[in-house]
């Protein structure tokens, strides 16, 4: 099975949202077409977060803001050993979090 | 509209506390109701977040108006994460300045250390966006981390200023019997000395342990009521001058630019120019210092100082007891607690001491405008109340 992240592109005003959202934002359009959203793509922002919900089973995990190379903005995981602000990264989906039986896929973002 | 005045307060200490969160909710109102004289009131709002999923209480409100014996009046649960206090105060407000109730009592309430540090960590996590941040693990703590980074990088914030907000509110609960944490820290102590990693872990780097606020049971409690009701309880009259509120965008991410919170700017802005106030006009501020972080940047997004130089302001001693503009002489979230629906009707309440002039040890001399910042999420729903000393 291919699993995807996906971004929601207004079909008037062409603007993406990431995550869906029923409006648009910009111009309150209320149709989307779901469009692939780029792997590459730069990191703004991380933490290495040592508090983790008990679901975890790791010591401590690193997140991160994403801008991709369309612009569009994604929080994600990081598996990156020593993060720095501004470096290129490449994105992968992958098992994020395994809450209860359901495994949560999300992305995951390495050195590029 | 009519002008809307605190006609009693109260307050429990904000620490772990062993009874129902129903009861917990009234003992606040008890003592505001004992001290204003009244025994009706018009309506109740009971703020509080977690009592459904971690105490197993819902409609709050119902249960807390009739424990205090004040059936029939109205009650409602109000529930805007973290910024849930403020928010049923502004409802209160609204109450009476529309004319439609006279006397509204205002409790908030939380009771969230019958679970452990995580899982309370976990509640308060859930307010963020359900796929786009929360499956990651996005904590409270983690998008304060983040954030933190980025105005380190921009701002030169440095550890030693977060220090040295928490060092400020940690001193500042010493003079308040409320507090939850009475425990004077040091630079030395948590920055400096060669025991400051293991007293002062990393929680969300690069924010440590005493940058991130205690998991608080509490409650607090506002009487609001017309001025005639007020001028009766033979207290110095304090009004709720000023209210606002903003939102912005669930996801951090989505932010426009992720070093600012126009949320806090929107919300203080309009209550500042309800009460007919500028920032200058403050003389004493609560501010949302759920993180030591975010102290300094709400300073500079309700205008006491210029964007990027609330940590100097800081470091001068200008938010200290003695400084230009006191802020958080409660000790703040970071040191007086934050049981989270409790936490905007707790900042209201150091606030109507401040402006009564009962704040003993921690008074600042002659306040007559006093201002809140309650931040609901990170920074995407924030309630503002200015409130100011009458004749
Ligand atoms: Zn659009």
């Amino acid at each position: 099975m291919q699993l995807d992240i996906l971004g929601y592109q207004c079909k008037k005003c062409q603007t993406i949202s990431y995550p869906y959202r029923t409006l648009c934002r910009k111009c309150g359009h209320d149709a989307f077409d779901p469009v692939p959203l780029p792997k590459k793509g730069k990191l703004l922002t991380f933490t290495q977060l040592f508090t983790l919900p008990g679901d975890f089973e790791v010591n401590d995990i690193t997140l991160g803001i994403v801008e991709l190379e369309n612009g569009v903005r994604m929080t994600a995981q990081l598996k990156i050993d020593a993060p720095k602000m501004g470096m290129a990264v490449q994105g992968k989906v992958e098992v994020v979090r395994q809450a209860g039986y359901d495994k949560c896929r999300g992305m995951v973002f390495y050195p590029r | 509209m009519r002008e809307v005045y605190v006609a009693g307060i109260g307050i429990t200490s904000f620490t772990r506390l062993e009874y129902p969160l129903v009861e917990i909710a009234a003992y606040p109102a008890m003592m505001a109701l004992k001290e204003s004289g009244l025994r009706k009131i018009d309506h109740l709002y009971a703020a509080n977040m977690g009592g459904g999923r971690i105490n197993g209480q819902t409609g709050l409100a119902s249960a807390v108006v009739d424990n205090l014996g004040l059936t029939p009046a109205g009650a409602e649960t109000i529930e805007n994460g973290p910024a849930s206090g403020a928010s049923a105060l502004k409802e209160g407000f609204m109450a009476v300045a529309s004319g439609m109730h006279d006397v509204v009592l205002v409790t908030g309430a939380e009771r969230m250390r019958a679970v452990n540090n995580l899982e309370a960590t976990d509640f308060v996590a859930t307010l963020t966006h359900p796929y786009a941040e929360y499956i990651y693990g996005v904590t409270l703590p983690s998008l304060a981390g983040m954030f933190t980074r980025l105005h380190m990088d921009r701002y030169k914030v440095t550890p030693r200023h977060l220090a040295m907000v928490a060092v400020k509110n940690h001193g500042n609960a010493m003079f308040n019997p409320f507090a939850h944490l009475h425990q004077p820290i040091t630079l030395e102590g948590i920055l400096d000395s060669e025991d400051a990693a293991t007293n002062n872990p990393v929680v969300a780097d690069p924010l440590r342990f005493f940058d991130c606020c205690p998991v608080s049971d509490g409650a607090a409690c506002l009487i609001l009521s017309t001025a005639e009701v007020a001028r009766k309880t033979g207290k110095p009259m304090v009004r709720l001058s000023g209210v606002g509120q903003a939102t912005d965008t669930l996801c951090v991410h989505e932010r426009d630019n992720p070093l600012e919170l126009p949320a806090v700017r929107g919300a203080a802005a309009q209550s500042l120019k309800m009460a007919g106030k500028k920032p200058s006009d403050v003389d004493v501020a609560e501010l949302h210092d759920a993180f030591t972080i975010l102290e300094i940047v709400e300073s500079e997004e309700c205008g006491f100082f210029k964007k990027g130089e609330g940590h100097l302001a800081l470091a001068k001693g200008e938010t200290g007891l003695k400084g230009r503009l006191p802020i958080n002489t409660s000790g703040g979230l970071k040191a007086k607690g934050h049981p989270v629906g409790a936490t905007g009707v707790g900042q209201a309440h150091e606030i109507v001491l401040q402006l009564r002039g009962e704040a003993g040890e921690r008074q600042v001399k002659g306040a007559k405008t006093g201002f809140t910042v309650n931040f609901g999420g990170f920074g995407n729903n924030v309630v503002s109340l200015c409130f100011t000393r009458e004749k």
